[in-house]
This record gives structure tokens, sequence and C-alpha cells, in this order.
């Protein structure tokens, strides 16, 4: 009963206190609510230790199994810049300059490229696959063609209306479409959210 | 020449010429300003309707992967406020937000440019966990659920915290994000929950699926992404990285356009080929 | 004026060493990439600790003793990775899931599902032809979609009512070519960012 009727229990109590806290906001909801979402800031808190926890046994493993030796070198640097971030950072504080130093010069630049490097993979892709080939492909490429134009301001400098159908293709055709599936995912999400609350899914569990 | 090699330029020549176009308006701006969208104004007015003292919570939904685009965003939301002598309440669901926040402030330069003291004017809590969680907690119950500041001071210190206890003393809330839990979260806790005036910034591929919420009203104000961010530094009439990339996007994307004709006409020319 | 600050320079080689890969897969990338692994794994960690410190000591040092309990919780999260007691990370895991979907569900019934469809129950008709014709699209559109989704009535997508679903596919895959059009400008507008930072603020040859 521990090892699954409680933790289902515990599911079903903690998010019934966040639905009765919205649909009868009386002190004692409240109160009880409050209690509960500081809990939850907390035990968040603790959670984002795994990523770190699950590096160093992946890492570890690497760095003692790998043939490679570039690999091992790499795996135990991946190590080392952990560990160094994580003393700074709680020796001195986040809000420390040595650690902004290392949030600016290594993670910021790191992040910021890893990410807009895609533009490079999307020119390809656009030259390579934006082909109107059937049907659908040349839907796909009409809107996406008139809404590229739309997008700059010198489409817009040119011609006003690049921008007017841009707005238009959002206004009318996005909203539509993406209402339509905003209402299909929030059906999904309510009726997975229930079953989920009732203990009919448990995946979140893990192995039996 | 047969017109399907046009589609076969070679890949490194295609990347090659997108740097290049990315560099030329740097180095020699073209200067052509955005049009404003109807989403941005109302953004842009959710604030500026606001009255010296009103209090606007702010949060710095993003990091390194968004810092491009949104960086300049929250620049112009922040110079914008400072500059109607708002109180603002600044807080981090995103983990690298409290990193992000000094880079923010450096540029916006609060207590230089508008006067205005931390403590006084404007509070930074600091990253909180849990995204949803910490919403709710900071609208439910703000000294309960953030003790104290990014620093570790108690927030009971700060005389601008004495009168901000949660929701009802909260006049607008407005975020700029990455994620889309984080801008449905802010949907569902500020809005549905308090009903208050929320007003949300993202990232232009996320607007198709969020733009549902401002078109039924939940969503005050809309930023799509940079043409936001640069319509926003129009707005307020302080132009900056915003409308320095969106000056770049006349050259690259139409190099995209460019590149989709070539391969329309390459895949015709192939097909036209094959069929004679 | 070329920058003399060292932290520009590690900034502008790790930029440039992330967009590397876009040409040619290389080891400078791979020890790019693994720095920014560890460096992001160790601010998770740095956000964590400060967190517990923040929103979980300083309620224990103010007597507020129930607070041991999110700290109990948030330990007993780490037992995941025991080969025995694995299951009392459940505790914590059924908390943070439950109180997760308590939230989301509560304020997804309103906006996701009872706005999205009032907003298209409304009156067709509006102030101008082009607003009433733009209405109609966005009402035939989210009807659509949405029929689209419905797997479970295969009449549906067979036989004389299979044109709604297909006008509901059209209209998403226009709508989704606006997406990619969106999703475009998104990635170009990250990389320039990263172009004035390399342009101005390393090499100095734009201004300010």
């Amino acid at each position: 009963m521990y090892k699954r009727e409680i933790p289902l229990l515990i599911t079903f109590l903690s998010g019934m206190v966040a639905v009765l806290e919205y649909y009868f906001p009386t002190d004692a909801t409240k109160n009880a609510f409050t209690v509960l979402k500081n809990w939850g800031i907390v035990i968040a808190a603790f959670a984002l230790g795994f990523g770190a926890v699950n590096l160093f046994i992946v890492y570890g493993r690497r760095f003692r199994k790998a043939p490679n030796p570039v690999d091992r070198v790499f795996s135990i640097w991946l190590l080392v810049l952990l560990v160094i971030t994580a003393l700074v950072g709680v020796s001195l504080s986040s809000a420390s300059d040595q650690y902004q130093w290392i949030y600016n010069s290594i993670y910021l630049p790191l992040g910021a490229t890893m990410y807009a490097s895609l533009c490079f993979y999307m020119t390809a892709g656009a030259y390579k696959v934006l082909r109107a080939k059937t049907l659908d492909s040349t839907l796909l490429l009409i809107t996406a063609f008139l809404v590229i134009l739309g997008n700059t301001p010198l489409s817009a400098a040119i011609w006003k209306g690049f921008f007017s159908w841009r707005m238009w293709i959002f206004d009318v055709i996005v909203s539509g479409a993406y209402r339509g599936i905003r209402i299909g995912v929030g059906i999904g999400s309510i009726v997975l959210g229930i079953r989920t609350l009732l203990g009919m899914e448990t995946g979140y569990l893990g192995r039996r | 020449m047969g017109l399907e090699k046009v589609g076969a330029l070679p890949r490194w020549l295609v990347m090659t010429i997108v740097v290049v176009l990315m560099a030329i308006p740097l180095i020699k701006p073209l200067g052509i300003l955005p049009v404003i969208s109807e989403s941005t104004m109302d953004y842009y007015n959710a604030i500026d309707q606001l009255k010296p003292g009103d209090v606007v919570l702010f949060d710095i939904g993003f990091g390194s992967g968004g810092y491009p685009t949104l960086g300049p965003a929250s620049i112009a939301i922040l110079r914008h406020c400072f500059s109607k002598d708002l109180k603002v309440v600044i807080m981090a669901t995103q983990q690298e937000g409290a990193v992000i926040y000094p880079l923010i402030m450096d540029k916006v330069k609060p207590e230089e440019v508008y006067g205005a003291k931390y403590g006084e004017d404007y509070v930074f809590l600091g990253y909180i966990a849990g995204v949803q969680t910490a919403m709710a907690a900071v609208l439910g119950d703000l000294h309960s659920a953030a003790p104290v500041d990014y620093t570790g001071k108690s927030i009971d210190t700060l005389p601008m915290m004495a009168n901000i206890k949660n929701a009802d003393d909260i006049d607008v809330v407005a975020y700029l994000t990455t994620a889309g839990e984080i801008a449905e979260g802010w949907v569902y806790q500020a809005y549905s929950r308090y009903k208050k005036t929320t007003c949300g910034g993202w990232l232009s591929m996320m607007t198709p699926s969020l733009k549902p919420y401002y078109d039924t009203g939940a969503l005050t104000g809309m930023l799509d992404g940079i043409r936001g961010a640069a319509e926003y530094e129009k707005l307020i009439g302080e132009p900056g990285d915003a409308m320095k990339t969106t000056d770049i996007l006349n050259l690259t994307q139409l190099w995209v356009l460019i590149l989709v004709i070539l391969g329309n006409i390459a895949f015709f020319a192939a097909r036209g080929k094959e069929v004679s | 004026m070329i920058a003399t600050d060292i932290s520009i320079w590690i900034a502008a080689f790790f930029t440039i060493a992330a967009t590397s890969y876009v040409f040619k897969d290389n080891i400078i990338f791979k020890f790019a990439e693994y720095t920014f692994i560890g460096v992001a794994a160790g601010h998770a960690l740095v956000m964590g600790v400060e967190n517990v410190k923040k929103y979980g000591w300083s309620h224990l040092k103010g007597g507020e003793i129930i607070y041991i309990i999110p700290f109990i919780v948030g330990v007993l999260l780490y037992f995941r990775y025991h080969p025995t007691y694995y299951w009392l990370y459940r505790y914590g895991i059924a908390f943070l899931v439950g109180q997760g979907i308590g939230l989301s569900m509560r304020g997804m019934v309103h906006t996701d599902f009872i706005k999205q469809i009032a907003a298209t129950a409304g009156p067709l008709v509006a102030e101008t032809a082009l607003g009433t014709l733009n209405t109609i699209i966005i009402f035939i559109l989210t009807i659509t979609s949405l029929t689209h989704f419905i797997f479970t009535v295969k009449q549906v997508h067979i036989g004389t009512m299979s044109w709604l679903p297909k006008i509901g596919r059209y209209g998403m895959l226009l709508a989704f070519g606006a997406a990619f059009g969106n999703t475009v400008m998104t990635r170009f507008s990250q990389y320039q960012g990263r172009m004035l930072f390399l342009l101005r603020d390393w090499l100095g040859i734009v201004a300010p």
C-alpha cells in the first residue's frame, strides 16, 4: 500500500486542494493551499538536482569505460565544470560577479548560439523541402511565403498590403485553425488530468 | 544550362550568403521602421494606462536561448514602466532568469535614468522553482511564498512591499517567455484565477498556438517575438537591439524567399524534363 | 574598437565554436557542447540549492516546523537511484504531479475550453462585410479542425461527411505554413542577436 496506493492518494489530495481553492475560495482552502504551494516550491527545488546526479552517473561511467581517450577527457571536463559552477554559485551566490562572469562568458553565448544556429538548417530546409509537390505542401508553401514576406519591414515599406496579408492570415486562418487545436488539446489534457488524479494513469510512478 | 541546376547550390555557399546578409545591415543599417501591430499596441496600452504607483508583476521567463529576442523586449518594457513611475515586482520562473536580470538592468539603468530606487520602486524576487506552483504562490500570498529577495534580504524590510501582499495589489501581470508552460501558466493563474490584466510575450514561433488566448481576451496584449520587441522600442521612442535585428531580417528573409523560389523552379524544371 | 575584456573573447570563441557544427562536425564543437552541458547542470544545481535555502530554510528558521515535511520529501526524491527503496521517490513525484495537474486543470477548463467555445459560438455577422467573412471563416476552421481529430467515430472520415475534416486539414496546413514562416523569423532573429554581439561587442566594427 505504501508503495503505490499512498502516492496515488497524495496525487489526488494535492491536486484536489488546488482545484477546490479555485472553485471554493474560502479561508480554509486558501490557507491549506498556501502551505501546499510553498511546499511545492521547495520540493521542485530539490528536483533541480536530478540533472547533476544523472550527469555524474552517465559521464562518470563514460570516463571509466569509454575506449576513446577524447571522450574520457571531455567527460571529466564536463564534470569539473559542473563542480566549479556549483561551488562558485553555492559559496558566493548566483548574484555574485564571479558567477555572473561564468554565465556571461560561457553559458549565455553557448545557450544562445545552440538554439540560434538552427537558422542555417531552416535555410537549407526551405531550399530543399518547401516545394509545391502536392496540394498539402502547396498550401503550406503559400502561407509560409506570404508570412515570411510580411514579416519584414521592407515589404511593408514597398507595399503595405504585404503586412495586411500577413496580419489577415494570422487573425483569421491561424486563429481559426489553432482555436480548434487548442480546444482539442484542452479536452485531452483535462481528461488525462482527471484520469491521473483518480489513479487511472500511473506512468509517472515509474517501474512497478 | 538546365533550370533544375538552380536547386543544387552548394550548402557552404547558401550558409555563407546568410552570414554576409546578416552582417551588411549591421554595418550599413537600412533604417526601415517596423509597422506597429494591434497586439503590441494593446500590450503597450495596458502598461501606458497605469497611474504612477500602480504595480506591475514582471516575469523573466526566458534564458540564454531567448535572450537575443526577448532581452531587448524586457529592456523596452521595463523602461516604459520606470518612465511611468510604476512599482515593478520582478521575478523569474525560468532558471536562467536570475542571471539574466543583471544584464537587463545594466541596460535599463533604473537609478541613473529614472531615479528609481531598489526596494522603493522595484524589487527582484529571484528565480522561484515550480513554474505554475511559483505563479500561484506569489499571486496567492507573496510574502509567504517569497519571504526574501534575490540577495536573501527579507522583503518585509523593503518599503514598496508593505502594500503588495497578493494578486489584489497587482494591477498588471506582464511576462516574456520561451516556454509554453510558462506562457499558459500565467493565463491559468493570473487571468483565470484572479482576472488580472495579463500581457504575454514570446518567441514568434509560439504565436500561433498562444494567439487563441489573445483572441478571446484572456491576454490583453501580446508581443510577437523580435517584431513585437522592435515595435515596442518604436512605441517608447528608444530604438535598441530589436530594431537593429529587425533591420537584418529584411535581407535574410528575402534570401530565404529567393531560395524557396529557386528550389521550386528546379523542382518543376526537373519534373518537366521527366514528363518530356 | 576590438574588445579587450577576456570574457568577451571567451564568449566570442564559444559563439563561433557552437556555429561551427553547421558547416562540419568537429572537435571544437564537441568541446563547446560538453562545456555547455556541464555549466547548465551546475547552474540548475545552484538554483535548486538557493531555492531550498530561500523558500524552505527561511520558513524553518522562522519557526514553521511543518516545513520539515517538504525537506524530507525532497530528499526522498533521490531514492530513485536506490535499487531497493526506489519507491520512496514516488511520494515527492506524486505531490508535484498532483499539484501541477490541479493548477493546470482549474485554469484550462476556463481558458482552453469555455472561452474558446464562447468566442466561436458568438454572432457570425460583424459590422463590416469583411468582418463577417472573417468570422465565418474562423467558425468554419475551428469546427472543421476539431472534427479532424475525431478518431472514435470512423464515419466522420469516410463517407458523405468526410469533406468536413478535409477542410479542417487544409485549414491547419495553411496555419502550419504561417507557423513555419514565424519559426524562420525566430531562428534568424536569434542568430542575428549573436551576429550583433560578434560585430559590435567583440570586433567593434558596428557602432554601439
